[in-house]
């Protein structure tokens, strides 16, 4: 009883498993999840969408992990699922498959012919024994597993083509299995980091972005140029960065690096992924000394460094240098040490008109938005240097070769399973004294057309063969 | 002649293709069905020629790149691809009532690049990640595979059609359309070169994107709605070779199908269209 019970259960498990029902019901699972990830933002997009949420539907959708669904436990557990159905499946399925690949019809079975018409047969004038020998050569020729049998002087012949398409549909669900496996592999063993590199500067850390955690190269990158080109409307129509691998401190490798035409250096590939610019370290600057006898000097400063105003009431210095600020466009932040009394700080805007326009008064009035706020002086900024930066994006995924793997057997699977069939002649011989009738049959597990068209194919041959040799 | 005037005269002969065809099948006069032939090959030639001298065009105006960059020009290749398959099938079936159902779809997807306001049809140049060998092996396996999945859409609405058909109702609409068996194997036929065209436009999209961005796969809505359409065709395939599932299911799974791939195309863009509304 209980041991009638413990071989039970693991059956009833097994059956469970291997039922193509689950199959489909995974697959449609799957697909309708899938849906729910396309519809909620996922990941960065996420934040954006979580703010118009009411509290209780945001802890529903959080608890369901469907702001990072396609990583969620859950999500991976389903596919896990269907990968261990795919493989009972298979495991279930192959003894038949191996049967039906292996079993060898009798060469003299009589009921392919039954449907026969005139078309499926001809007369030749050699004898059976003769007749045989020439059939024999064009099957063997065209055909595997060719065997006959002779009874008397009638021969009968069985060949077979395309008996491997059986195994099309395990190389589909093999390539199925082999594409999650580089999945894990490259989830388990890979990364994804970038990283932002001023022109002509260099780097040797980039940022993992799940973690946000610094990675040691182990080498260094260096970025000596990057150049973007504009098209007509606007639109970027190339951008490039000339790269040079260092390795304690000596350059190795030289790359142009483009959007489509990645660069791997040290197992790790590099690609182009944005660019930017940012404030560079000089600023142009012209400084107004409102008096009775107006001074006005233009001046190019370096960033940190102290300069003495024109008059001698002190010291100015440029701390900070930003390409955009609060959208208004290049902004320095100038830093002023007067003789007497105390230091300041304030921004200094290139464009102050578009600066007057746009900030609300409050923050207008404020000394820290006045080019004006230390009088008698008016500051302006009338350049500022621009750097590019070039954002690579560096990537290590030791699972790709595996996908492509997959992917390359999974079109050939495809195809052998769809495209191909298993095709099975008859070839008989009925002796006629010094004529013989030569006749054609077939049978197929599918494409009944292609069929046809074989046996027509192999009607031909012999026909040719015998009239090659009268 | 300019590429646009040429397609909007092919948007207008696949009308009037599908007109005579339907003429054909309600009167039941070979004349028109036959006729039908001859605007959708006709048609077929111009879209050909406008497709060769945008490509051309775009050469001239010195942002040469194959004809498949915008939805305007994915729309207008579309109508190509289905055409193309259509004609071969309607040669081999030698049955014409099919067309009825096709060049409709053809039509719709002309019509719709030529006349959405929405939709330009100027030759735009390539942004750099559109720079790419793979741009043409991707874009032409994806549109073979739509093309498959909707005239098995096509297919299906045929076979629903026919099973209205009985021998009291004698109508002539209906006699004319193949049989269910015929519709039903035909069907099956598009579903399998749609499903392989799928995947390896899935395929080569991801060795794109591993070129191009770095990962193979990283689940943005069309990535993921390609899948879905994947899945749900993967199980039309698997209900009919394992569970022997034939005729009226098979027929509306085929449509739930293209309804995904149709999606897949356009109900994305409509998702991201979302967001960027409720980003404002």
């Amino acid at each position: 009883m209980k041991n009638a019970q413990s071989k039970n259960n693991p059956n009833a498990f097994w059956r469970f498993l291997s039922s193509v029902k689950l199959t489909i019901v995974l697959l449609i699972l799957l697909a309708i999840v899938s849906i729910v990830g396309t519809v909620i933002p996922q990941e960065q997009g996420a934040v954006e969408f979580a703010k118009n949420l009411s509290p209780a539907m945001f802890r529903l959708l959080s608890t369901l992990q469907l702001f990072d669904m396609y990583n969620a436990p859950w999500f991976r557990l389903l596919i896990a699922f269907l990968a261990l159905n795919l493989v009972v499946c298979s495991i279930n399925r192959f003894p038949s498959t191996w049967k039906r690949f292996s079993v060898k019809p009798a060469p003299n079975r009589s009921k392919p012919f039954e449907k026969n018409t005139l078309e499926d047969c001809f007369e030749v004038t050699v004898n059976g024994d003769e007749a045989s020998k020439r059939v024999e050569k064009i099957l063997k020729s065209g055909y595997r597993n060719v065997r006959r049998k002779t009874s008397g002087a009638d021969h009968f012949f069985y060949g077979d083509k395309g008996s491997l398409s059986y195994f099309g549909v395990y190389v589909v669900h093999l390539s199925v299995l082999l594409i999650l496996v580089g999945g894990l592999v490259g989830s388990f063993f890979g990364f994804e980091a970038y990283v932002n590199i001023l022109e002509g500067e260099k780097a040797d850390q980039v940022i993992i972005r799940k973690t946000m955690r610094p990675l040691n190269l182990g080498f260094e990158v260096r970025c000596d140029k990057f150049s973007v080109d504009f098209y007509k409307t606007g639109a970027p129509k190339e951008f490039k960065s000339l790269l040079t691998f260092l390795v304690n401190g000596k350059a190795v490798q030289k790359n142009d690096l483009l959007v489509n035409h990645p660069v791997e250096f040290g197992g790790i590939t590099f690609y182009q992924a944005t660019y930017g610019s940012v404030a560079g370290k000089e600023a142009h600057l012209r400084i107004d000394r409102k008096s009775n006898k107006p001074v006005s000097s233009e001046k190019t400063v370096k960033g940190n460094i102290s300069y003495p105003l024109p008059d001698s009431e002190g010291t100015f210095k440029v701390v900070d240098m930003r390409n955009d600020i609060m959208h208004l466009g290049p902004a320095v932040l100038i830093s002023i040490k007067p003789k007497t009394g105390n230091p300041l700080e304030f921004w200094v805007f290139k464009d102050h008109d578009a600066v007057k326009k746009r900030l609300p008064p409050p923050m207008l009035a404020s000394p820290k938005f006045n080019p004006e706020a230390f009088p008698p002086y008016r500051f302006s900024l009338t350049g500022l240097k621009t750097l590019y930066y070039t954002g690579l994006q560096a990537n290590r995924d030791p699972g790709v070769p595996i996908v492509w793997v997959g992917c390359f057997l999974m079109v050939s699977g495809l195809f052998v399973t769809f495209f191909m069939s298993h095709k099975r002649v008859w070839v008989r011989i009925l002796d006629q004294g010094a004529r013989a009738k030569i006749e054609v049959a077939g049978t197929t597990n599918k494409n009944p057309v292609g069929l046809q068209k074989e046996l027509r194919h192999l009607m031909i041959n012999l026909q040719t063969e015998f009239h090659k040799k009268g | 002649m300019d590429n646009s005037l040429i397609l909007s005269y092919t948007t207008f002969i696949y009308f009037l293709a599908f007109m005579v065809y339907l003429l054909g099948m309600v009167m039941n006069r070979a004349v028109l069905s036959r006729l039908g032939t001859y605007l959708s090959l006709l048609g077929f030639t111009a879209q050909t020629l406008a497709i060769i001298l945008r490509w051309v065009e775009s050469y001239e105006m010195g942002i040469g790149h194959a004809p498949f960059s915008n939805l305007y020009e994915s729309l207008i290749f579309f109508a190509w691809t289905l055409m193309f398959l259509y004609l071969i099938l309607e040669w081999r079936t030698k049955n014409r009532t099919i067309g009825a159902f096709v060049t409709p779809l053809a039509f719709l997807a002309m019509a719709y690049a030529s006349f959405s306001p929405n939709i330009s049809s100027h030759i735009q140049p390539l942004i750099p990640a559109l720079k790419s060998n793979w741009l043409i092996s991707h874009v032409i396996t994806c549109f073979f595979g739509y093309a498959a999945f909707a005239l098995s859409f096509g297919i299906s609405i045929m076979y629903l059609l026919k099973r209205l058909d009985t021998a009291e109702k004698n109508s002539l609409f209906l006699r004319l359309i193949p049989s269910t068996a015929v519709l039903d194997d035909l069907n099956y036929q598009m579903v399998v070169i749609g499903f392989l065209m799928l995947t390896l436009g899935i395929i080569t999209g991801s060795v794109w994107a591993h070129s191009a961005w770095g990962t193979y796969w990283s689940w943005d809505p069309k990535e993921t709605w390609s899948l879905i359409t994947w899945l749900v065709y993967a199980s039309v395939i698997h209900t009919r070779l394992v569970k022997g599932w034939k005729g009226k299911k098979i027929a509306i799974l085929s449509i739930v199908g293209f309804l995904c791939v149709l999606f897949t195309y356009f109900g994305v863009n409509y998702l991201a269209g979302l967001h960027s509304y409720a980003k404002k």
